[in-house]
């Protein structure tokens, strides 16, 4: 028994350091990357690449299912985009709210016959309904799929354009995000079949008629622990992931996709709770089934500002749901694990999304077990104990220091001393308490799955702040 | 079980977490000073900066027409910095009288000269940026420094090099990459390519359309598709021949540079086109049809209306839709040619491109009302059902709510009744049941057997 104990710590033991390894690993990786990506943009001029007639139009797909608090300041901020060729669809998912009263009174739709076509599964389609003030605007009107991803198919159906963007309604985009995300698909259309952006928090800055104003740190915690935790992700996580072209996620809030390669892959899996790591995982599949060279690209200027939970509820809920959408994911792809055909998708990055991320909150509660058991059994060693806290808090709080650091160094959003040092202190509270509600919530996402829960619950949302209401 | 807790043991974890604690906390110390020392730096360095820039464009005027002499600030590598940047940027938007003023600055002050030493002597991202800067200049001295470029071994400077070619947007500019891309010697992304030789021929394609006829069929396509952007109706008769070219992407090229050069012959070469082999052919001439907007394409637009393509199909009706003054023509015709799927494409793009909008606006105007309306009732026939109720019900403007309800009641279809119905049921303003109801009666009328029925259709 104490040797088995013995033996569980050290592997556990192993493992922290293993994750911590692989995350220091990105961290170099993304600053070395980063930069590279600076000097890229010093040899790019983008307002020419916006005047180019070869920049290839895209199709923005915006799902929306009881987005009445945003939608219409959202769908404006899109429209306002700087790029040459561009249409926005919006689908309105079953809303039981008034985010189609409110898209029909701002934009004044008209009920039309236009073609549709569902090359792609969804639920039927209530209806298509096109602006009389704005000619590059669509909205499909369906009933409820119970999913983001039936109604992405549904606005995919309706897309004309070679790349689709899919965002979330309650997005915001800077005015050159599109361009700025299409830059590795311009330099080497062959070969880059999707792109993604970095997504942060809004919550807490000024937006006024859809447009950003001001960046503002969030002021409640639950908000700014948040806007760490996507720092780290996507600057240091994305960035190095992407920099070996193993990039498993393109944010379901901000991805690029090549319209023939998702109509091939079947579009987004309508039961998929996780669907924009559902569908980078086809695609990578499918790229590797017919022995193509592709790469899959992320980009860490072009920023998307959504609005995260402001509660701990709906932080929970959200988590859970990542959690479900993980593991309905991961398992029915399986058999692309350690198979040669699969490359280092195979080999790498999907084990690691197996050990580190689905697995994590399982293998923390068996480590958690086992050193309470140690120590109902008298065979703790409370010195080595307190420093394996110590190092796994010390470490930890480093990469998310880096993240911040890496912020600075590059695109310095935040450029208030006492915001960055708000933020430099979240780094330190992330660790403890919040990483063990973290976990908490995501044991909760298992178990809910492993039950057939898999609804996607209720998200509340606040809307966007003026101006004035920060004041 | 022994031997593996021995060999985890053995790796003693526990040995080294006291130094890697101490590593971690280092580490977190030596990222807060960088924080801070990083801040602190770029706040000195953007305050002199200002000051340096302030000065300068104080001194604006001197600087420009060398009353303070180059020497003064060409050592200063942040007065250059500066420098260099206002004069570029400025370059961007001035006009030519300015242009010249600004570029005889860069030559007398050294700028160029020593941009052009950069580009040839420096590596990596010096490099690059220097022959960033030196395209920038736009001046036929830069073009060589920068040709050179084209031959580095790293692609991305390559791509530099390219890009600061495109930059210069001279003729002769063209020529190294041109000359690269035909011999093999260079590859670049198909966007970095195109978008340099753009903007580099757009004052003589002809040096373009030279090497879309003598290069190799690899190629061919892609100059192709630049010739399409820059060509004029200069190249008139080379554009026909281009038309009938054996490659089907420079057909495609060929039906585009039509559209945009428009020579005289472009309506019967792309009429021609229209019935190619390959439907992205068809596709590119249906779409120059509808740039061209020629009423004598009808004919040729109506065909391909029908076409086995759906994107050849949505393109014609797109065509078509623009058509103004033809469209009661147009869907008479469509009508007839008994094609359900080309109908229904064309219904759509007369909703799509705003056109029926504009006609139900033409509905409040007596002068247009009659031409507009016959043009409704078609698309109605065309099967615009849903359209012309929601705009019944929705419309902001309650003249043009009435108008449709006239309309509606003047077509006598019956399948109307039904989805009336319903909306009278959904209805909640009394002005709008009354209409609706109004509406329904007519058509109850219509649907009636007798000869009062067809009496009652009369307008």
């Amino acid at each position: 028994m104490i040797h088995t104990l013995l033996v569980i710590n050290n592997l556990l033991f192993l493992y922290y350091l293993g994750v911590n390894l692989i995350y220091l690993l990105l961290l170099i990786v993304a600053i070395y990357s980063s930069a590279r990506h600076q000097q890229l943009l010093a040899s790019i001029r983008l307002d020419r690449m916006k005047e180019s007639p070869f920049a290839p139009p895209i199709s923005l797909l915006v799902p929306a299912h009881n987005e009445e608090a945003t939608i219409v300041e959202s769908v404006r901020s899109f429209l306002a985009l700087d790029y040459p060729a561009l249409e926005v669809i919006v689908v309105n998912d079953g809303s039981e709210d008034a985010t189609l009263a409110n898209l029909v009174r701002e934009f004044h739709l008209l009920l039309t016959d236009l073609v549709y076509v569902p090359v792609v599964p969804s639920k039927p389609v209530r209806g298509v309904y096109m602006s009389q003030s704005e000619p590059r605007m669509l909205v499909v009107d369906k009933e409820a799929g119970g999913s983001k991803a039936d109604a992405t198919n549904a606005a995919f159906n309706a897309a004309s354009s070679p790349y689709v963007l899919v965002l979330d309604a309650d997005n915001i985009l800077e005015e050159d995000a599109l361009i700025r995300v299409m830059v590795p698909i311009l330099s080497d259309p062959e070969r880059v079949i999707a792109a993604g952006g970095i997504v942060r928090a809004v919550n807490g800055s000024e937006v006024e008629r859809g447009r950003l104003q001001k960046v503002h740190l969030p002021r409640k915690a639950v908000e700014i622990v948040q806007v760490v935790e996507y720092l780290r992700a996507f600057l240091v996580g994305r960035e190095g992931w992407g920099f070996f072209n193993m990039l498993m996620i393109i944010s379901g809030a901000f991805g690029v996709f090549r319209s023939d390669l998702v109509r091939a892959v079947g579009g987004y899996r309508r039961d998929a709770i996780g669907e924009d790591f559902d569908l980078v995982t086809r695609l990578h599949r499918y790229m590797l089934d017919h022995g193509r060279d592709y790469r899959i690209s992320y980009v860490p200027d072009p920023v998307c500002w959504t609005e995260v939970p402001g509660d701990w509820t709906t932080l929970a809920r959200q988590r859970a749901r990542w959690q479900k959408g993980m593991l309905n994911t991961l398992w029915p792809n399986r058999d692309m694990l350690f198979r040669p055909r699969y490359g280092r998708i195979g080999a790498i990055a999907l084990p690691n999304l197996w050990l580190y991320e689905l697995l994590a909150p399982v293998i923390e509660l068996i480590g958690l077990a086992s050193i309470v058991t140690a120590a109902l059994l008298g065979v703790l060693s409370y010195a080595f104990f307190v420093k394996f806290l110590l190092f796994g808090f010390f470490f930890a709080t480093m990469i998310s220091i880096g993240a911040v650091m890496l912020e600075e160094i590059t695109y310095r959003r935040y450029n208030d001393w006492r915001e960055v040092a708000k933020l430099i202190l979240t780094c330190f509270l992330e660790h403890c308490p919040y990483r063990q509600m973290h976990l908490y919530w995501r044991l909760q996402g298992l178990w809910q799955y492993m039950r057939g829960d898999l609804a996607w619950g209720k998200m509340k949302r606040v809307g966007f702040q003026p101006a004035a209401a920060r004041k | 079980m022994d031997s593996v807790s021995n060999s985890v043991r053995w790796l003693g974890p526990a040995r080294f977490i006291l130094e890697a604690i101490t590593l971690s906390l280092a580490g977190i110390a030596l990222l807060l000073l960088f924080i801070v020392v990083r801040r602190a730096m770029r706040q000195a360095h953007f305050r002199r900066r200002e000051k340096r820039t302030l000065e300068i464009r104080r001194d604006w005027e001197s600087i420009l027409d060398g009353g303070i002499l180059p020497e003064e600030w060409r050592f200063d590598p942040l007065s250059r910095e500066i420098i260099e940047t206002i004069l570029l940027d400025r370059l961007e938007v001035a006009a030519e009288d300015e242009a010249e003023v600004i570029r005889h600055c860069l030559r007398i002050s050294g700028l160029l000269d020593m941009r052009s030493f950069e580009a040839r002597s420096l590596r990596g991202w010096r490099r690059r940026q220097a022959l960033v800067s030196l395209g920038r200049m736009r001046v036929p001295e830069a073009i060589p420094a920068l040709a050179e470029g084209l031959d580095d071994i790293h692609d991305e400077t390559r791509i530099a090099a390219a890009r600061g070619l495109g930059r210069c947007g001279l003729p002769e500019a063209a020529e190294p990459i041109l000359e690269r891309v035909t011999q093999k010697q260079l590859r670049l992304p198909l966007p970095v390519l195109q978008n340099a030789l753009l903007h580099c021929c757009r004052a003589r394609p002809s040096l373009l359309h030279y090497y879309v006829r003598h290069c190799d069929d690899s190629l061919r396509p892609t100059l192709a598709r630049v010739l399409a952007e820059v060509a004029t109706a200069e190249l008139g008769e080379d554009l026909v021949l281009l038309a009938s070219d054996p490659l089907p992407e420079v057909r495609a090229s060929a039906a585009r540079a039509l559209a945009g050069a428009k020579p005289r012959l472009a309506l019967s070469a792309l009429q021609q086109l229209a019935a190619d082999e390959q439907w992205f052919v068809r596709l590119r001439a249906v779409v120059a049809l509808g740039i061209l907007n020629d009423t004598r394409a009808i004919p040729v637009l109506l065909q391909t209306l029908c076409d086995p393509n759906r994107f050849v199909r949505l393109r014609s009706a797109s065509a078509l839709a623009r058509m103004d003054g033809h469209l009661e023509e147009i869907i008479e015709l469509a009508i007839r040619a008994r094609d359900r799927y080309g109908l229904q494409s064309l219904v759509s793009e007369l909703q799509r491109s705003g056109a029926m909008m504009d006609l139900l606006e033409a509905l409040q105007h007596r002068e247009k009302r009659d031409s507009a309306a016959k043009v409704l009732l078609g698309a109605l026939r065309a099967g615009a059902h849903r359209f012309l109720l929601d705009a019944l019900v929705h419309h902001q403007s309650w003249r043009v709510r009435i108008q449709v309800a006239r309309l509606l009641a003047r077509s006598g279809e019956k399948q109307l009744l039904q989805p009336l119905k319903l909306l009278e049921a959904a209805a909640s303003r009394a002005r709008e049941k009354c209409i609706l109801q109004w509406l329904a009666a007519r058509l109850e009328e219509a649907a009636a057997p007798g000869p009062e029925a067809a009496d009652a259709l009369q307008p």
